[in-house]
Order: structure tokens, then C-alpha cells, then sequence
């Protein structure tokens, strides 16, 4: 057998045994690598929990700084090390296996010239333990890691008034919280349990015909459609992300791209890095209010022309636009002016158009009307536009697994449920479904009108904090959250400081999202979900005062340690 | 309200990965561009001009244009069935299927469970993002479960548990983190020829095959008999045709041969996979479809000490054993806690609604209900729905196997196919289908010698008597095939495996 294998295709001018031979040695100095980041990240352990209640917060910080220094550092240097570990193993390197590269450093190629400390660390730390993993197995543990490791933490110590006070808050996740009440009271009537043999049986992988007919009427009715939308430009899966990952898959080749205005919701960028290798071209908007920006992070024409322009002038092939409506984390909801502008632009460049709605009826504040791009009289490229909607955020019910693609595109939609199988959501869901969107009366009278009106309170809440505190924020709308500005609390305005605080947060057993994890150019922003219960809210917002305090506090020692110095 | 369901999987038997053609086999490391282009050499017959692959009208990527072609192909021969479906009132003279695995003998049983009042349960936790493995409560339940049915020798750990939507996710996510683009899983043919599609629509990767023979030969005991010698030429020949094979997939009880593999050919075939370094992926997702009580099961998890644990995955779901393909339950264990990270860290685009993975702890923590009610009925009306098949085809002089297993009989229709050729399988299979009756033909399977069908006999009794009716009036009425096949009938037809 081990003859045999000689004959296997080696990298040009190797031979298979010194590609093994190489790898050993890789592999062994990977060993030692990750042995010393062991230790030096339990020495830092040890010396932060020893000083922890006895020195100065700010020397923990310092340490923070230097245990973040030193991990980039081991980082770099393990990264490298993979990469020649790893790179003998690949028979052929096509194009897919390159995109690898763009998991493991997308976000950081992204944001050229930005170190990225933490996340790189847990990076390293998974990508080495995992021995019986594919490299993209070690690469999608990784990555997923490094995005969720925050959220794990909080999902096994949740805060409970009564049982675990001292755990997690998060108004990092964006989800509604605030009307369970109602949508577990509306489930629990007697027409959401059904057994049908049907529903146990293989459905029909676009999803069930009921289903399919029933988003068809909500989406006609709540995006106001200028005509009755087909059941059969519905696709059904469980999620969006499973959507925006399928339609990734069809649209584009391994290595192509989307580009999305940022901040931008990072969940998405994960789905089409995940499975696909589609990469997200940022189209960097800007809070500064200039000329050309008549209100802050405005998306222009002319800055999608030269995103795309700079793109294609990097040689990236691009092939579509991806727009939230209404944005997150921004609140913002596009005029039908502009959306049309942005949908004429992608017709002029022959860029499909990804439309994610899923906070269409979050929209709280009532002198404002949403848009659906389904509202349109005519669509500039119907064959190229895509939209995409859940009820996660709308229904508050992420638990349920329910996405829904419409697309007047025959081709896309028959090529997307193609995936319906690896997306499936169950018939006795599939039922539920049907029985609350098909509800319109409920949705009108009882659920909207309530969920507006907590949502109002909650964000009528946080920002009277905020503007206490001083802190610039945006949005006054729509959606679960407020985009604050936290730079004056940033010395020097840093996406390092940014984490720093961001850890912070986490060590007041606060999660929050920080403008990096939304691609944003500007360090110092931060994402806060609003849609969570009063008592919970009111705490969390105490401890977010408390951080930003401390945070205060150690500024002033700094500046004034800086003043003296000089 | 309720239209009709399309109870089917429908992917094509054909598909991005190696059943297309051997040379698609043999080929590795391509990426599907590179699969593409091949594709369009190669002009399969009478699925339509491949040319279109290369339409500039097309608005999907060529990835996209790839998948849509096996895709249509699929949907073109799947059509036929759902335009004519049986029913009993509305259309006495529709297609009765009896190729798509599923179990219809209990719906009765399994609507009174899942109508009780502890389905109904409705909180806060349910309805919000979950642990992307699955809920714990429900994590608990599968680890108790598998302990008790797979008589594990040690209690099995939730944390070693991850909970999908579905068997074809699971075999998605554990090729893709446990195989490069390109490389392979081994697997004995005849298989459940969805797989292909699996491991292959996000993961591109491939599978090769261990070709298995009716004939009983040398040391073999049965048709069909998987050998570690055959194992081991298989890998061999996979390796000098440059084809990296990352693991094997067993399936356990066999689908479609039924056969249930004893406890010694498991510590083989797991020796020999430790001895390549292979990963083994066991699906035993019929293990509680065993009706025959003489037939002794063991389940992977039943062994005493895995010869190598961290590269043993076991899969189980609800699909089969349960009847219910709808709810779209699955579950991996796996002692490697890194493939279970690396499994659930994709479980965000596999994941099932929090009231479901309710439902089921609910379901699999009722071991009265299951073991005094359900599984005894399900076994003793799976016996008599065998029974009957098994006798109509041995009234009519047809060899067969199985093994008191799962829901199908492997039928052995060769002496209908006097030149012995798949086209002649696909002819006669046509002719089923002409006369209103669904089956799966063995080259859905990859099996290796044309005439082998398989016949799913877990229905209802006037639709299983009407279907081998109908069987019969095929073989009966005309023993010989048509000798000049019109092109057009060549055209594959959808994989009615499952």
C-alpha cells in the first residue's frame, strides 16, 4: 500500500517523501509553537487572576495589551507554519482550494493594514488541535470559533434573575425578545398541532406547497406587491443563512464575490465564506457628514461605482450586491429613490441583487414607511434580484429555522431547492408556519401593533441612557438595535482598544457586538440589541454604564501619565 | 389545504460526483469547473443538449449551471410520478410507489403520540437561537437513547452528540470537514445512491466505490458479502488512480440489501479502516427496522472497545426507524470532539426548529410508549408486509434478498433482461412505470450487474397488493424486453432511491 501511495501526485520537482519529510519538521516546530502559546497564555492566566483584585485595573490592561501583542505574534508565526505544514497535502491546488486561504485570512485581507489579535488567536488554537479534520474542517472550526466562542460562553452561563444573577447578558445577538409572550400564547392554540401523514413524509424540497402558497399572499400583502406573488418563486429554508448560502453556491464560482455596503450584518459573511468561497468586497460607507455624505454611513452611487471599479481593478470577479433592507446594524431603510438607483446600478454592471428584508415589519417608528423592493411597479433587472425573508427577527422566533426566497427567477429558484434537502425544515413546522403567517388578522391587530410598541419603549429607553452618557448613536426606526459611537473611549481610537473594550464588556458578563464584527471601517463602534425584557435591559445597561465609567477613569490615569511624561 | 406532498427524494442518480461515469471516478482533485468542461465531452445521452451548460443566457454561475442540469434531470423522470400520484378516491389508476424508503404502516400509532399534550410545549427557549448542536435536554435524551438501543456497553455522552436536520445534512457536513475537494469516502455497492449527492452538492467530494457480487465465491457465505479483501483492492485500486480516500461508509442495516452485518465483519471491516487511517462513517439509520427477531443487530456502538474511536462516526435519525422522513431529525456521535465541533459548527445552516427537537425528546424519552407499543406493532406489520411481497414474488419464480431488515427486498430481475444491460434495466423499468408502479432500479445503487430492483414493501395493504399486481402484469404479460430502444427512453430517470 505505502508503495502505492508513492505514486501519488506531488507538488512539481518533490517527491512525495520529502514532501512528508518537510511536513514533519513543520509539523514538529507547530508543535513547539503551540506548546509555548499554551504557556504564556496560562502564565497570563495566573498573573491576571493573582494581581486580578489587588493591582490596578489598568495594570490587568496592560497585561490585556501584552498577552494581545505577544498572541499576534505566536499567531503570525503559526499561521505561516500551517501554511507550509499543510501545503505539500494538497494534490491539486484549483481555484476552490484556494479560496481556502480567504476563510482563514478573509476578514484580515479585509481590513488590510488593521491588526486583528484575538480572533486570530482562537484562530490558531483550533486550527492546530484538530488532526482528523479536512483543512477546511480545521478552517469552518475556526472560523466558527472565532466568531461564536463569545456567544458559547453566554449560551452555558445565561443570565437568570433567579438562578444564575451573575450570568451573561446579551445584547449582542440580534433577536426580539420582547414578545414571546404573545407568539407562545398564539403557538399554543389549537390550530398550529397537526399530524398529517403528509407532514411526516418527504416533502417537496422547494417546501411544502401550503407553505409556499401562503409566503406568496403574507409577502404580497406586507410588501404591498403591485401583483400577486407566485408560490412558485418561493423557496423555503431553514434559515436565511441557508438561503444566502445556497444562492451563494448558484451564483457565483469559488472565489467570486458580493459586494455588501458596511457595516454590514456579519452572519451573512460568514455563510458565503462557509460552504461557498464567496468572498464579501466591503463598500466602506462613513459616519463622517461631508459633501458627498449627507447623513452619516449614506450609501451613494457613486461609492458602489468605485467599490466595484477598485475590485474589478484588483482583478476580483464580481457578481453581485448584497443590501439590507431595512439595514443592520444601521436602522436605516432605503427611500425608493435610492433603491432604485441601486438596483440600476447592478443592472448596469450585470450584478445580481441580494435583498435581505427579514426587519421589514420591525419598522417602529410609524411616521416611516417601508419599502419592499417587492413594492416596485417595475424592477430594473427582475432575473437579478432576489429577496429574502424570515421570521426570525419580525416573530421574534430565530428557534423556528424558517427563511424564504422569492425570485422571479425560475432558473435560480428551481437551482436553489436543489439545497432544499440539506435545508429542510420539518413538516410539522412547516405547519406552524402556514397557520401564523396565514393569521393576518392576529399578525394586524394583536402581534404588530404590540411588538411596535415594545420595541419603541425598549429603544425610547436605551438611547434616553445613551444620551445621558453622551454617546452618539444611530438609528431611530427600525430593527433590535442602536449603532453607538464609543470612540471617546477609545485612547488611541483603535480596533485593538475596540476589542479590549469589547472584552471588557464580556468581563461584566455583558455581550455586545463590536463594529469589526460588522466590517466596519471605523473602529469604535459598537452594535447594542435593544429588544430584550425591561428588567434584563435595565441591567444590562447598568453594567454597560459601570464598564464605560471604569473605562473613563482609566483614561484620565492614562492621559495624565502621558502629560507628566512629557 | 394540504396539496399534494412530493414524498421523494429526487436528486439525480447522476450527479457532480463519480456515478456520473467511471472516468468521472477517476478523476480527482477537480474542482466543478474543471468537472464541467469534462461534462460537456462527454454528451450523456438524452438528457437534453449539455451544450446549455455553456449558455451566456443562463444567470447562474457555472457552479450553478452544473447543479441545475442534474438537478432538472432529476426533477424531469420525478415529475412523471408526482403528476400521476395514486390515490385511492381521487385517482384509483396513479402511479403507486413502491421505490421511495419510507414507512407508511404506523402513521396511526405515531399521530396519536405526537397529538398528545406534551407535544404541545411551548417556551421562551425553544424559540430562540439555540446551541447550534441542539438543544442539551434534547442532547440528553439521544445519548440515554442510543445507550439503551445500541446496548452500548458504557453510557454514551451528550456532549459527543450533535442533532441535524437530517440524515443528507449529516453525511454534507462530515465530508465536508473531513474531506478535502476531491478526495473520497470508500463504500460497498450496492448503496442508498443519495449519498452521492450528499457528500457531494456543498463538499464536492467523491465516492469510491467496493464493487460487491451476487455470485457467491471462495470464502463468502452470502451474495452481496463485503470482505476485507475487497475492501483493501478496492483502496488500492482508488489510490493508484490517484483518488485520496479519506474514510468509509458502512451502512448498517444495508440498504437496499437488508443485510445486517454480525459482529465480527464490523471488528474487521473497523480494523482494517484503523489499519488505512480511515475515518468510518457507520448510518444506521434502520437499526430499529430489524423485524425479523432471529436476525441479531449490533450496533457499532454495541462493541465492546472501537478498534479506532476518534475516527468512528455513527448516525442515526428518526427518518426510518420512526417513520417520519418529514420531521427531518438526525443525529451524529462521534467520541472526536473536534469533528463534532467542526459538525456543529456548520449546524447553523442545519439546524431544526427548537418545538421539534422538543417534540423528539419527548418521542425518544418514551420508552413505554416505543417499546410496548410501537416498535412491537411496527415489527409485526413490517413481518406481514415483507411476508406478502415475498411470497408474490416467489409465486412467480423470482430469486430475491433479504434478510428480515429495513423496507425493501433487492429483487434479482435478470432473467427478464436477455442481453444483460442497464439500458435494458432502464427499459424495464419504464415498463413499471407505464404500467403505474414506482421502483428504484439497481444502477441508482451502483450495483455492478444490470436486473437487480428494489422493491420497498412498508405500505399500506391495498396499495402494496395493487402495486404487485401490477408487477406482475409486467413480468408476466411480456417476459421479453423490446428489442430496438427508442433513444428518447434512455433518459435516466430521477434516483427514486431512498
Amino acid at each position: 500500500m505505502s508503495r502505492r501511495s508513492d505514486t501519488l501526485p506531488v507538488p512539481s520537482g518533490q517527491t512525495r517523501s520529502q514532501v512528508l519529510r518537510d511536513q514533519s519538521i513543520y509539523t514538529q516546530l507547530l508543535e513547539v509553537m503551540w506548546h509555548l502559546q499554551q504557556t504564556m497564555r496560562e502564565h497570563f492566566v495566573q498573573l491576571m487572576s493573582r494581581q486580578g483584585l489587588l493591582q490596578e485595573r489598568r495594570h490587568i490592561q496592560a497585561i490585556r495589551e501584552q498577552e494581545a501583542l505577544l498572541s499576534r505574534l505566536l499567531c503570525q508565526m503559526i499561521n505561516l507554519l500551517q501554511s507550509g505544514a499543510t501545503s505539500g497535502l494538497e494534490p491539486q491546488p484549483l481555484s476552490s482550494e484556494d479560496s481556502r486561504g480567504d476563510v482563514r485570512y478573509g476578514q484580515g485581507t479585509q481590513l488590510a493594514g488593521q491588526p486583528d489579535p484575538v480572533p486570530q488567536l482562537s484562530d490558531c488554537e483550533a486550527t492546530f488541535v484538530t488532526r482528523d479534520l479536512s483543512n477546511r474542517g480545521t478552517d469552518i472550526s475556526a472560523l466558527y470559533w472565532s466568531s461564536f466562542q463569545d456567544y458559547n460562553a453566554y449560551q452555558k452561563d445565561k443570565y437568570h434573575k433567579d438562578k444564575n444573577p451573575l450570568g451573561f447578558i446579551n445584547l449582542g445577538t440580534s433577536e426580539n425578545k420582547l414578545c414571546i409572550d404573545l407568539m407562545a400564547e398564539r403557538l399554543q392554540e389549537s390550530d398550529m398541532n397537526c399530524v398529517e401523514e403528509a407532514l411526516l413524509q418527504y416533502p417537496d424540497w422547494r417546501g411544502q406547497p401550503f407553505l409556499r402558497e401562503e409566503v406568496a399572499r403574507f409577502l404580497t400583502y406586507y410588501c404591498r406587491a403591485p401583483a400577486p406573488l407566485d408560490p412558485e418563486n418561493v423557496v423555503v429554508l431553514n434559515g436565511c443563512c441557508s438561503v444566502f448560502s445556497a444562492l451563494a453556491m448558484v451564483l457565483c464560482d469559488p472565489g467570486e464575490a458580493f459586494l455588501v455596503p458596511t457595516p454590514f450584518y456579519g452572519g451573512f459573511a460568514f455563510s458565503s465564506r462557509l460552504y461557498a468561497k464567496v468572498e464579501l468586497i466591503p463598500v466602506h460607507l462613513e459616519s463622517k457628514i461631508t459633501a458627498i455624505n449627507t447623513y452619516p454611513f449614506q450609501l451613494t452611487v457613486d461609492k458602489l461605482e468605485e467599490a466595484l471599479f477598485e475590485a474589478r481593478l484588483k482583478g476580483k470577479d464580481i457578481r453581485g450586491l448584497v443590501l439590507t433592507n431595512p439595514q443592520n446594524p444601521l436602522g436605516d431603510i432605503y427611500s425608493p429613490d435610492s433603491l432604485m438607483k441601486y438596483l440600476e446600478f447592478a443592472k448596469r454592471h450585470d450584478l445580481h441583487v441580494i435583498i435581505d428584508e427579514i426587519y421589514m415589519l420591525s419598522v417602529f417608528d410609524e411616521s416611516i414607511t417601508f419599502h419592499s423592493v417587492l413594492s416596485m411597479k417595475s424592477l430594473p433587472d427582475r432575473n437579478r434580484t432576489h429577496v429574502v425573508w424570515g421570521t426570525s427577527k419580525d416573530f421574534g422566533i430565530s428557534g423556528f429555522r424558517f427563511g424564504a426566497l422569492y425570485t422571479h427567477n425560475k432558473e435560480v429558484a428551481s437551482v436553489v431547492s436543489a439545497f432544499g434537502y440539506l435545508h429542510s425544515i420539518s413538516g410539522i413546522t412547516q405547519h406552524k408556519l402556514c397557520q401564523l403567517l396565514r393569521n393576518t388578522e392576529w399578525i394586524d391587530k394583536v402581534y404588530l401593533p404590540t411588538n411596535r410598541f415594545r420595541l419603541r419603549e425598549a429603544h425610547k429607553y436605551v438611547t434616553a441612557k445613551l444620551k445621558a452618557l453622551e454617546i452618539p448613536f444611530h438609528n431611530r426606526s427600525s430593527g433590535l438595535y442602536v449603532w453607538i459611537n464609543l470612540k471617546k473611549y477609545l485612547d488611541p481610537c483603535t480596533f485593538e482598544e475596540e476589542q479590549l473594550l469589547y472584552r471588557r464588556f464580556l468581563d461584566h458578563k455583558l455581550l455586545l457586538s463590536c463594529g469589526k464584527a460588522y466590517m466596519c471601517k471605523e473602529p469604535g463602534w459598537f452594535c447594542l440589541i435593544f429588544a430584550d425584557e425591561l428588567p434584563r435591559l435595565k441591567l444590562a445597561m447598568r453594567r454597560f454604564c459601570d464598564v464605560l465609567e471604569e473605562q473613563k477613569q482609566d483614561l484620565i490615569v492614562k492621559q495624565l501619565e502621558d502629560a507628566m511624561r512629557e | 389545504m394540504f396539496a399534494l406532498p412530493q414524498k421523494n427524494f429526487r436528486a439525480p442518480t447522476t450527479c457532480l460526483g463519480p456515478t456520473c461515469t467511471q472516468d468521472m471516478d477517476r478523476s480527482h482533485g477537480d474542482d466543478l469547473e474543471g468537472e464541467c468542461s469534462r461534462k460537456l465531452d462527454q454528451k450523456l445521452p438524452g438528457v437534453g443538449d449539455p451544450v446549455m451548460l455553456s449558455s451566456d443566457t443562463s444567470y447562474l454561475s457555472s457552479r450553478g449551471r452544473m447543479i441545475k442540469w442534474f438537478w432538472d434531470l432529476a426533477e424531469e423522470g420525478y415529475r412523471t410520478y408526482h403528476m400521476d400520484e395514486y390515490d385511492e378516491d381521487k385517482n384509483p389508476s396513479g402511479i403507486i410507489n413502491l421505490g421511495t424508503s419510507e414507512n407508511k404502516l404506523c402513521f396511526d400509532l405515531l399521530s396519536r403520540r405526537l397529538s398528545q399534550s406534551d407535544m404541545q410545549w411551548v417556551e421562551p427557549s425553544l424559540l430562540q437561537y439555540p446551541d447550534w448542536r441542539g438543544h442539551l435536554f434534547l442532547r440528553e435524551e439521544v445519548a440515554k437513547f442510543l445507550t439503551f438501543y445500541c446496548k452500548s456497553p458504557v453510557p454514551l455522552r451528550p456532549e459527543n452528540v450533535v442533532v441535524l436536520n437530517g440524515g443528507a445534512s449529516l453525511f454534507s457536513a462530515l465530508a465536508t470537514v473531513l474531506c478535502e475537494v476531491g478526495e473520497a469516502f470508500l463504500i460497498p455497492t450496492p448503496y442508498y445512491g443519495a449519498i452521492t449527492q450528499h457528500v457531494c452538492l456543498y463538499g464536492n467530494v467523491r465516492l469510491a466505490y467496493v464493487y460487491l457480487d451476487s455470485e457467491v465465491t471462495g470464502l463468502d457465505t452470502r451474495p452481496f458479502q463485503l470482505t476485507v479483501e475487497k475492501l483493501e483492492t478496492a483502496l488500492r485500486e482508488a489510490y493508484s488512480e490517484g483518488v485520496r480516500v479519506k474514510g468509509l461508509i458502512l451502512i448498517n442495516p444495508q440498504n437496499p440489501l437488508g443485510d445486517v452485518y454480525s459482529t465480527e465483519e464490523l471488528q474487521e471491516y473497523l480494523v482494517f479502516a484503523k489499519r488505512h487511517k480511515l475515518h468510518v462513517i457507520v448510518d444506521e439509520v434502520y437499526m430499529l427496522s430489524v423485524f425479523e427477531e432471529s436476525v441479531g443487530y449490533h450496533s457499532v456502538l454495541s462493541l465492546e472497545r472501537l478498534p479506532d474511536p476518534q475516527r468512528t462516526h455513527v448516525m442515526w435519525a428518526t427518518s426510518k426507524d420512526f417513520g417520519m422522513s418529514g420531521l427531518r431529525f438526525a443525529t451524529l456521535y462521534t467520541e472526536n470532539k473536534d469533528v463534532a465541533t467542526a459538525v456543529a459548527s456548520l449546524c447553523r445552516y442545519h439546524g431544526l426548529s427548537g418545538l421539534v427537537q422538543y417534540q423528539m425528546a419527548q418521542l425518544l424519552r418514551d420508552r413505554d410508549w416505543i417499546n410496548q407499543v410501537y416498535l412491537p406493532e411496527n415489527h409485526a406489520r413490517l413481518k406481514a408486509a415483507h411476508t406478502y411481497v415475498s411470497e408474490e414474488l416467489r409465486a412467480l419464480g423470482i430469486p430475491f434478498l433479504s434478510r428480515g431488515a429495513g423496507f425493501f427486498i433487492w429483487v434479482d430481475l435478470r432473467k427478464y433482461l436477455p442481453k444483460g444491460t442497464f439500458e435494458e434495466e432502464m427499459l424495464l423499468w419504464r415498463r413499471f412505470l407505464d404500467n403505474k408502479v414506482l421502483l428504484s432500479f439497481g444502477k441508482a445503487f451502483e450495483c455492478k450487474e444490470p436486473g437487480w430492483f428494489r422493491f420497498v414493501f412498508s405500505d399500506q395493504a391495498h396499495r402494496l397488493r395493487l402495486g404487485m399486481q401490477r408487477v406482475r402484469q409486467v413480468l408476466t404479460g411480456k417476459s421479453q424486453v423490446a428489442e430496438d430502444p427508442h433513444p428518447s427512453q434512455t433518459q435516466k430517470p430521477s434516483d427514486q432511491c431512498r
